[in-house]
């Protein structure tokens, strides 16, 4: 049934009118929502027909002698009235829900999609807690605009409109005189609405303070409580919690002033018609049952257009929170698939580094005349502080970022090459801090290929990685969750399962942070074995912290702000003056002054 | 983030009197207020009702008659009867919502001041989000049920009856086909709507496993952009967005149907009135505007039904909220002062732990007849791996917890003889992940010690080796912190609250150092505001630093809640055990640091 409305590109829907982009967000949903409409028109047209029984329940079946719908038949039409009036609002309900929680499901998957399609540099850049509110929050608001404000709004004029038609049937100067207020009743009410969001707003500024308070509290409640803060707290919990009661009172002051005096704008213009109505079938003008008519439509006119303004108001809101998505929509996204170089037998690893740069912003390179090569199979180790570009480097592998001068040549064609989905099949990555997704620690495992894999040989992966034993160790073993929900895992032990993850998807590539500060000395070992494992020919760059690690290295890059500023074996570089040699003296000093140490006491 | 993910247990399955008894209690102080909405909210209802009766002789008594005279004096009635429910749709509206607020305040406020009472074990077996909707959530929802939830009933109700005394008085037999209905509608209504809230309910649930999603694949990106998980995540999230789809569809179309149900009965007796109103009427039983007057009271009987079913289906939710709510306000702090509890305006002495035992709610046991004796001013460095009970030693002396057994007794005296206030205001605590409050770097300095004054912060602030960063601010000591110190760096904060720490003037210091990485001068910063205060103070240190493990008197290497190793550095170095085996790694570690020690490469 979405078959057709799925395939729709949301892309379309930004605009810089709002209006405008806000109903392609609709695309394929139109006749639904036209149908909406239809239906609300329907059914308020059977709530006006009910006035006109009603006055031929009155003027003709009590006049006539022999009236031509019996009192009977005259039951069974209210009835239908109603039924009609009721299936039809029903449907009117039905097809806006499906118009809205279809359309909107659309967008939520589009936007999902197209979040993890942005570039790096765009995650980068933005927040998550920014991107998540865009995505849920904000959708949502666009939800309730499509299923509820926009509904109210059609509802709200279908009425007047009908009511009105129907009111200029029965008496031309009786019907003009009924809604002489109704432009002023509008205007008030939108005065007034706009009024109660701007203290709904600095209400809520106030509830989201205290919140901040509250939460500031009991999450350093240690400290309160280790220096006896508890009265000053109070103190300062009851000043918030003080100017929340005011902001609220100010909001309610505005409410209780609105519904009176827009009730008394209403019930003027009520007996404004009702005196004229009275006069004119006591003149003889109308008939009675016109009268009684009268009496029932207009109240459709007035009252419900105090409403109007809180619509109007909530729907401006709407827009705003389409603005905020489509910033997110606006952004290109990350091509998977395009290039034309995708070697049916793997990769071999041979990689040639000629005067590559690359540069966010044109102008600040953070990588420069990056020269090297290396064969299938070789280890190349990126030594360098924070900041001095070797994440950056690694990160051009996987075309995670494009480098933006020179060239890359792998297996000798030159990296655009390669698709971005094939390339990065055919890497595996072990970060220093490696993300695990909340879910069993089998699927994590899994999660780097594609094909269901059996249980022997996620065990396998586990087992080189030196991690099985430790799952075991968990009462739920393989089916263990991991994360907030779930096991917490140690630094090392999370390292390990993301080195089984990656030997599992067994890449012909390999780029890893070596850095076991943040492990415990028996790990330290295993670790160690599992990255051999890992590391056995496959092309490998790591970044690495001491020396004493990367010893036997194929190819040394010491860089520098964005350059290498030495490259070569370890036995070349401790020959050489420069960085390499000045950390490794650092290093071995360390080592020896801890000898040292030990053997003074 | 964490409490979006709470997710709303459920709630209560009966309706719970006493509860609800005690709800409506909260409003005793206020009851001028109730009174004031609840006889207003009636006279605007009976008015309400008025005004359709009015209507009628409207028709009776000046249309029909041709009453010209009699017309204008009902229009008179009219207006004033008009001003008279003006006035009162102010008042209810201001008393109603005036109140609500006001039982909010109170309500969050009697929450907040007992949660300052309440021992560290309720935080460590309460989730934070839980607290958090207690106090927010909870309490909207109790103070909207007594008052817009009772003012909506008293609406209901009176003009309900009010409609059905009018009815009776135009025509008694027809008031009593309507009052067999009337009590169904409302009935069936309220059924109804507690099916569609429990609709929503499932909505919210998918929604918050959906904004989980989002958090997830935000959050792993580089993760999934490098293992190519793109089509799968995204076929994951269909499933989800599939559920979402069902339900929400299911729970707005529900609630689509439920107004024309009611509208639809109602028709049934609005064409019974039709029937046997006509055959009334034409008997001369009963009048033109008699029938219009039926007709209109059975078309607005709708609005009450809905409203009150409205309340009665929610009101399960708010007397939940408030069982939660009085949970938490019933819950009795664990620790408190014993009955005598004194403050000797010292408690600088020795300290001794005897033959403390100590577990968790989990009944694990984490200290084990553990023996310590601390002489006055000296400097303990407590090291060893995570979970061996460093952490816990340093709850109890603060008496966050007690011991299950054994004494812990502080300058010769058991300290639970002692007052809370006594101990806790004579220890200076600087924690691992410091926690500031937001606001200005002053107002978190003097936290240590509130009757301070500028001069004493700043010099405390000196001793601690963070003035002159603070100075390098363009606001200095006005700079403002951010949510939870959110705007400065781990090291700035922790110099911050060892600033704190030395206002207090500590009998007693207590530091948890960081484990994260902080640059060199800082580092040496920190290490000279900890010698400043461990030099007039009983210290413990839970220490990470080499430094500072070297400088302390003495090193306490815990190892499943025994002490496995005692002495000074150079003992226990010799014994080539477990410390040797820790400051050895520890030691190594410094070679990862190399890098951001080496001065940048010319």
């Amino acid at each position: 049934m979405f078959a057709k409305t799925d395939s729709y590109d949301l892309k379309n829907a930004v605009s810089e009118k709002p209006f405008k982009g806000m109903l392609r967000l609709l695309h394929g949903f139109g006749w639904r929502y036209i149908g909406s409409v239809g239906g609300q028109a329907i059914a308020v047209s059977a709530k006006t027909a009910t006035f006109f029984l009603l006055r031929y329940f009155v003027d003709d079946f009590f006049a006539a002698e022999n009236p031509a719908l019996s009192l009977p038949l005259l039951a069974v039409g209210f009835i239908l009235l109603a039924l009609i009036q009721g299936g039809f609002s029903f449907l009117t309900g039905r097809l806006a829900a499906q118009v809205a929680e279809g359309s909107i499901r659309r967008l939520r998957n589009y936007l999902f999609d197209h979040i993890q399609h942005l570039r790096f540099s765009y995650h980068d850049q933005s927040e998550t807690g920014e991107l998540i509110s865009r995505s849920t929050s904000d959708v949502d608001a666009l939800r309730r605009f499509f299923a509820d404000q926009a509904v109210s709004f059609a509802r709200i004029t279908l009425l007047f409109l009908v009511n009105f038609a129907a009111l200029l049937t029965l008496h031309v100067r009786l019907a003009l005189l009924s809604v002489i207020v109704v432009p002023v009743i509008v205007g008030i009410s939108v005065f007034f609405f706009k009024k109660v969001s701007s203290a709904y707003e600095a209400y809520q500024e106030q509830e989201a303070t205290l919140s901040t308070t509250l939460q500031e509290n009991l999450s350093g409640i240690r400290v309160v409580k280790a220096f006896a803060r508890q009265n000053y707290e109070m103190k300062k919990f009851e000043r918030d919690n003080w100017e929340k009661y005011i902001r609220g009172k100010k909001l309610l002051v505005i409410h209780s002033l609105f519904w009176p005096i827009s009730d008394i704008f209403c019930g003027i213009q009520l007996m404004l018609g009702y005196y004229l109505g009275a006069q004119l079938a006591i003149a003889g003008e109308i008939s009675i049952g016109t009268y009684l008519a009268y009496v029932g439509m207009v109240i459709y006119i007035i009252f419900p257009m105090r409403n109007l303004g809180r619509v109007i108001v909530q729907m401006s809101t709407g827009l705003v929170s389409y603005k905020r998505v489509a910033a997110i929509l606006r952004q290109e996204r990350e091509p998977l698939d395009t290039g034309i170089h995708t070697p049916q037998g793997g990769l071999n690893g041979r990689f040639v580094f000629d005067k590559v740069g690359f540069a966010y912003e044109p102008g600040q390179p953070v990588l420069q005349e990056i020269n090297f090569a290396c064969e299938p199979g070789q280890v190349v180790a990126l030594l360098g502080s924070t900041g001095s570009g070797k994440t950056t480097l690694v990160n051009l592998l996987p075309r995670f970022y494009e480098y933006t001068e020179g060239s890359v040549l792998l297996d000798g064609v030159e990296l655009h090459d390669y698709p971005r989905r094939y390339l990065r099949r055919n890497i595996g990555i072990v970060e220093q801090e490696p993300f695990l997704f909340s879910r069993t620690i089998r699927e994590n495992i899994g999660y780097g290929v594609s094909k269901d894999v059996t249980q022997k040989e996620i065990e396998a992966a586990a087992q080189a990685a030196a991690v099985h034993d430790v799952i075991l160790s968990f009462p739920q073993g393989y089916d263990t969750i991991v994360g907030e929900k779930g096991v917490t895992l140690s630094g090392g032990q999370k390292q390990r399962v993301a080195i089984a993850r990656a030997l599992l998807k067994d890449p012909c590539i390999l780029i890893m942070d070596d850095s076991t500060s943040a492990v415990d000395t028996e790990t330290e070992a295993s670790i160690r074995e599992a990255l051999r494992n890992l590391m056995r020919n496959r092309t490998t760059f790591i970044i690495a912290h001491r020396i004493q690690s990367i010893m036997n290295a194929d190819l040394i890059l010491v860089m520098d702000k964005g350059k290498i500023i030495q490259a070569g074996r370890h036995e070349d570089l401790v020959g050489q003056a420069g960085m390499y040699r000045k950390i490794f003296a650092l290093q071995t000093n360390i080592e020896a002054e801890l000898e040292e140490e030990i053997a003074s006491v | 983030m964490s409490n979006e993910y709470f997710e709303e247990e459920e709630f209560a399955t009966k309706l719970n009197g006493k509860t609800l008894l005690r709800i409506l209690e909260l409003t005793r102080p206020h009851w001028k207020w109730v009174a004031g909405f609840l006889l207003t909210i009636s006279l605007v209802s009976g008015l309400d009702s008025l005004f359709t009766y009015l209507s009628k002789m409207i028709v009776d008594q000046a249309i029909i008659p041709k009453d010209g005279q009699r017309l204008t004096e009902l229009l008179t009635v009219y207006a004033s009867i008009l001003l008279v429910q003006a006035a009162g749709v102010f008042s209810f509206i201001f008393l109603a919502g005036v109140l609500g607020e006001r039982i909010r305040y109170d309500l969050r406020k009697k929450m907040f001041n007992h949660l300052q009472r309440l021992s560290l074990s309720y935080y460590s077996k309460t989730p934070l989000g839980w607290i958090m909707s207690r106090v927010t959530s909870d309490s909207d929802r109790v103070a909207e049920l007594v008052t817009w939830g009772m003012l909506d009933v008293t609406w209901g109700i009176i003009n309900i009856v009010t409609a059905m005394v009018f009815m009776a008085i135009i025509n008694w037999k027809l008031a009593l086909i309507v009052s067999i209905l009337v009590p169904v509608l409302i009935y069936v209504a309220i059924e109804f709507r507690k099916h569609i809230l429990k609709q929503y309910r499932e909505v919210r649930k998918i929604n918050s496993k959906i904004t989980g999603a989002f958090n997830e694949s935000i959050t792993g990106v580089r993760v999934i952009k490098a293992l190519g998980r793109e089509k799968e995540t995204m076929r994951e999230f269909g499933v989800l967005t599939d559920s979402m789809y069902a339900a929400g569809f299911r729970a707005a179309w529900l609630s689509a149907l439920f107004l024309p149900i009611v509208q639809i009965i109602s028709a049934f007796a609005l064409s019974a009135i039709v029937w046997y109103g006509g055959l009334q009427a034409q008997i001369g039983n009963m009048t033109i505007g008699g029938i219009q007057a039926f007709v209109s009271y059975i078309t607005f009987m709708m609005w009450p039904i809905q409203d009150i079913a409205r309340v009665f289906a929610e009101m399960q939710r708010s007397i939940a909220s408030g069982e939660r709510i009085f949970s938490l306000v019933d819950s009795v702090p664990e620790i408190q002062d014993r009955p005598g509890a004194i403050d000797p305006g010292t408690i600088s002495g020795d300290i001794h732990f005897d033959q403390v035992n100590f577990s968790y709610e989990d009944e694990q046991p984490v200290l084990k007849d553990f023996n310590l004796h601390v002489r006055r001013g000296e400097t303990i460095a407590l090291v060893g791996a995570t979970g061996g009970g460093k952490t816990t030693i340093v709850n109890l002396l603060c008496r966050f917890y007690e011991p299950k057994s054994g004494n812990i007794n502080i300058g010769g005296t058991d300290y639970t003889q002692l007052s809370l206030k006594a101990i806790q205001s004579r220890i200076g605590i600087v924690l691992q992940s410091p926690h500031l409050f937001s606001g200005t770097i002053r107002e978190n300095l003097r936290y240590g010690r509130l009757d301070a004054s500028d001069a004493e912060i700043e010099e405390a602030a000196k001793i601690a080796g963070v003035h002159d960063f603070i100075m390098r601010f363009p606001k200095g000591y006005k700079e403002e912190v951010g949510e939870g110190g959110s705007l400065l760096s781990v090291g700035q904060k922790q110099l911050v609250s060892l600033a704190r720490a030395i206002l207090v003037k500590p009998e007693i210091f207590i530091m948890d150092e960081a484990t994260s990485s902080v640059d060199t001068l800082t580092e040496a910063l920190i290490q000279r505001g900890m010698e400043t205060l461990m030099e007039n103070s009983t210290s413990f240190v839970i220490a990470h630093r080499l430094s500072t493990i070297k400088r302390a008197d003495r090193i306490l290497v815990i190892e499943e809640g025994q002490i496995a190793e005692l002495g000074t550095h150079a003992e226990l170095l010799r014994q080539r055990g477990k410390y040797y085996q820790l400051y050895t790694r520890q030691f190594r570690s410094r070679m990862d640091k190399v890098f951001e020690a080496l001065p940048q490469a010319e």
